[in-house]
């Protein structure tokens, strides 16, 4: 029995040769080593790989020679026996040797070569293997990867979110944060989960009237028909067409959000600069012929001498406001000297030194701040009043009875005249025979306090008359008159607030003594309007970008542009004098 | 791959007209920023934003387009390489007008992600300009006047030669032969490529073991080997070269197409949100 190998190959042009070589031995070897029986020049096999041994007549032996096995039918094995009727096929390297049976009972093996060995070029696809297109993900793949993410997450999610939410608050929309360009003021800070609370409608600018769901008592600057012929905005001749400043759904100038300009920061919310108003005040003739305010740009070269509203008509407590430079008299209905009662030699100061600690009054005479005290808020001065701030000078006492002297109801004349006309005086005030020496036009002193004469005079009269009458205990102040028939006097209106558009901290400017802004130790007159005038304020405060000022001051130091009643309080501040 | 003197060219395109236009319009940008009185601090919702933003995204579109441009070759003055000049200096530009649009406030949102990406594909694009410009002079230096297919037969030529020359070692020193016979060409991975350093190389091993010595068949092999090193050297340092070339596109395309997707986030979600 011989083994009959058959070695198969095939030419470059793909032509089969076959050979066949006889072996009449029992044993064969295979293996890399070009001695063996069968050499396959594979460097994956040993030198001598394999034996095979013949069994019996239908029966070979494979075994490995060194510890590589080979294969069997696919199979890894070190050792086999293979039954050459059934054949086998026995895969040793990039070779493959089929067993079978010869029809005149030879062992054929049929030697093979099966695609390259390990190491062997393969067909290169050159242009792709030398570029990065081998190694990388295709830049295609990536593209659409991030494009569908992007879309999805920052796009879509929102967008349908927001159209499918449920209806009112409790309704969330998803994924809105990555649309938030910046986070939101403090004030509006609770808002930050809830974009849809002023994004109310897609593709539609936030509106005022969002703004004014929760600020219900933010007020106009202004008519809105003025407001709107103010801001239109000059160009050419003409006006920019409305299109420009108000399309594309934008809520355009003077909206609320034009101003008050939100998502720039976890902070306060940026308040306007002076160049908000000045687009339009800086040259407000131009835009709106009708107006009565002066054209205003920088308070330290462009801004109006200051226009005090001050009472012309006290009967009707009519007020007009007249600039400074005009040099306005004022009629508030009450005769008084500030240089009077300011003189520290004078005897207003006398006086007040004598009663002295009792009413709060040092010993060097009156001071300001004995009448004008500071107002609740601590930026203005509370209302004058007389009983707190005159009397303790100006008594209404007319009759001692026992301990207890009676007194005049200020501000009721009629009231007085009824007390005075009573006729039950048990011990009238009196003359100075009591205490002398201490004599003012007028007045009379007891135990140290000054009253007025309630005596009847020689020749009797009427004691209301004589108080009303000038030089009287009402009259030394109050102008009489009569209304309806009936004595009384001209209602006094004493003004709180002269610069009623702008706001003035008197706290801010404590440091400052009053005579340096209001001259009232020269004043002899209650009509001298003893506001300083804007030159003096300049001394310190000039434009808001002017550096060299003490304290560059835009228009929001003083001015506000929704009137309050901080700012703009006429009703609440001005209080007449009649009642008090 | 063309030489570095076409680079130079669509760089001096015209006796620098883009680079010219890029300065000027940039110029312009930022002396209007700094003139502008944009209240309460400058930002993308402002006149200036708005003009600057569509100033901007119309040149990312357009900038974009040069991929489909680049596939037609057309002479003239709107040539592809007058074309490519102004992509790489108005993209340039770009940086500058996209900036001034952003008002330098950025945060973790879609806008900001739709400028970072913008900057990734400037940068990228940078890169891109200077490894054209300074590269293919290093390609062909190492090339010598072979192709790519030449390189990969001279390979295979030694391979052949080192297999049949390897035939008669015994079973240690056939496997450090077969392993260097058995390294793939082209399977480094990116990095590998980028850096040309190949620390497992097993041609480099089987060198370290048959330099020991030898004759006859080991010196045969170790000469093999010491070729076969060579040719390897001058393929791999010819991929890293090519990768270099290559790999800025990997970002540049890819995010100009994510940078499309952001941008049009970025513009219908702030106009969503008005």
């Amino acid at each position: 029995m011989a083994y009959r190998l058959r070695q198969i190959e095939f030419t470059a042009d793909g032509r089969r040769i076959v050979r066949d070589r006889d072996i009449a031995r029992d044993a064969i070897t295979i293996g890399r080593d070009a001695g063996n029986d069968i050499h396959l020049p594979d460097l994956a096999l040993d030198p001598l790989h394999a034996r095979i041994t013949r069994r019996d007549e239908h029966h070979i032996a494979v075994a490995a020679a060194g510890t590589l096995g080979f294969t069997l039918d696919g199979a890894n094995l070190p050792a086999a026996t293979i039954d050459t009727r059934s054949g086998g096929e026995l895969g040793f390297g990039g070779y493959r040797i089929a067993v079978g049976q010869e029809e005149d009972g030879a062992t054929l093996l049929t030697i093979q070569r099966q695609g390259p060995s390990p190491g062997e070029t393969e067909a290169i696809d050159e242009k792709r293997s030398f570029t990065l297109a081998g190694i990388m993900p295709s830049r295609r793949v990536i593209a659409w990867v991030s494009v569908l993410l992007i879309l999805a997450l920052f796009l879509a999610l929102p967008i349908a979110s927001h159209l499918l939410r449920a209806p009112g608050p409790q309704g969330r929309v998803i994924g809105d944060a990555s649309w938030n360009p910046g986070p939101l003021s403090l004030a509006h800070h609770g808002l930050k989960d809830h974009c849809e609370a002023c994004h109310v409608k897609a593709f539609v600018a936030v509106r005022d009237e969002t703004c004014r769901t929760c600020h219900k008592d933010a007020h106009d600057h202004a008519p809105p028909g003025q407001l709107a012929e103010a801001r239109l905005v000059p160009f050419l001749g003409g006006h920019l067409p409305n299109w420009l400043t108000h399309g594309f759904s934008k809520s355009g100038t003077g909206a609320c959000a034009d101003c008050h300009v939100e998502h720039q920061g976890q902070k306060a919310m940026v308040a306007p600069g002076s160049g908000a108003c000045v687009d339009c005040h800086g040259d407000l003739k131009a835009r709106l012929g009708q107006s009565r305010l002066e054209d205003a740009s920088d308070f330290g070269t462009r801004h109006p001498q200051f226009r005090a509203r001050i009472v012309t008509i006290p009967e009707t407590r009519t007020f007009s406001r007249i600039s400074l430079d005009a040099h306005p008299r004022e009629n508030s209905g009450l005769a008084f000297s500030h240089q009077l009662h300011l003189d520290p030699r004078g005897g207003v100061a006398r006086m007040a030194a004598t009663i002295g600690a009792a009413k709060g009054y040092g010993s060097r005479g009156l001071q300001c701040k004995d009448c004008h005290h500071r107002g609740e808020d601590g930026v203005r001065f509370a209302p004058i009043t007389m009983p707190r701030d005159c009397e303790a000078c100006h008594s209404l006492a007319y009759d001692q009875v026992g301990g207890t002297f009676r007194q005049l109801h200020h501000g009721d004349v009629a009231q007085m005249e009824a007390d005075l006309s009573a006729g039950d005086l048990h011990h009238p005030v009196v003359s100075g025979a009591v205490v002398s020496g201490r004599n003012r036009p007028g007045a009379f002193g007891v135990g140290g306090v000054y009253y007025s004469d309630f005596t009847a005079g020689p020749g009797g009269g009427d004691l209301a008359q004589r108080a009303l009458s000038k030089g009287g205990i009402c009259g030394e102040c109050h102008t009489p008159r009569m209304v309806n028939g009936r004595l009384g006097v001209v209602p006094v209106t004493l003004v709180s607030r002269y610069l009623p558009d702008g706001l003035f901290d008197h706290y801010a400017h404590r440091q400052t003594r009053c005579e340096e802004c209001h001259a009232a130790q020269h004043s002899t007159s209650s009509a001298d309007i003893l506001l300083p005038r804007i030159q003096q304020c300049r001394s310190c405060h000039l434009g808001e970008d002017e550096h060299k000022a003490k304290v560059p001051s835009g228009c929001v130091l003083c001015h506000a542009y929704h009137p309050s009643p901080l700012v703009r309080g006429r009703a609440l501040w001005d209080v007449g004098m009649g009642a008090r | 791959m063309a030489g570095g003197a076409m680079h130079e060219g669509f760089l001096r395109h015209a006796r620098f007209r883009w680079l010219k236009i890029a300065l000027w319009s940039s110029l312009a940008a930022v002396v209007v920023y700094l003139l502008a009185d944009i209240r309460p601090q400058p930002n993308g919702g402002s006149w200036y934003g708005y003009l600057t933003g569509t100033i901007g995204a119309g040149l990312i579109v357009w900038l974009a387009l040069l991929g489909i441009r680049k596939r037609a070759i057309t002479p003239g003055s709107w040539s592809l390489k007058a074309w490519t000049s102004a992509h790489v200096y108005l993209g340039l530009a770009l940086l500058v007008i996209a900036t001034l649009h952003t008002g330098f406030r950025f945060g973790w949102n879609v806008h900001t992600l739709a400028y970072a990406l913008m900057l990734l594909v400037i940068a990228s694009g940078v890169y891109g300009v200077v490894v054209y410009t300074i590269l293919p002079t290093a390609l062909s230096a190492n090339r010598e006047e072979m192709t790519q297919g030449q390189m990969i037969e001279a390979i295979a030529a030694i391979d052949r030669q080192l297999r049949d020359a390897a035939q008669p070692l015994p079973r240690a020193e056939a496997d450090l032969v077969l392993a260097a016979l058995g390294e793939g060409l082209f399977a480094a991975g990116l990095r590998q490529r980028l850096t040309g350093r190949y620390p497992d190389c097993a041609t480099g091993h089987a060198i370290a073991v048959f330099s020991q010595g030898g004759d006859g068949d080991f010196a045969r092999v170790a000469a093999l080997l010491a070729r076969r090193q060579t040719q390897l050297e001058r393929m791999r340092r010819h991929l890293r070269l090519k990768s270099l070339l290559e790999v800025w596109l990997y970002v540049h395309i890819p995010t100009t197409i994510a940078l499309m997707a952001a941008l049009t986030a970025h513009i219908i979600s702030v106009f969503y949100y008005w």
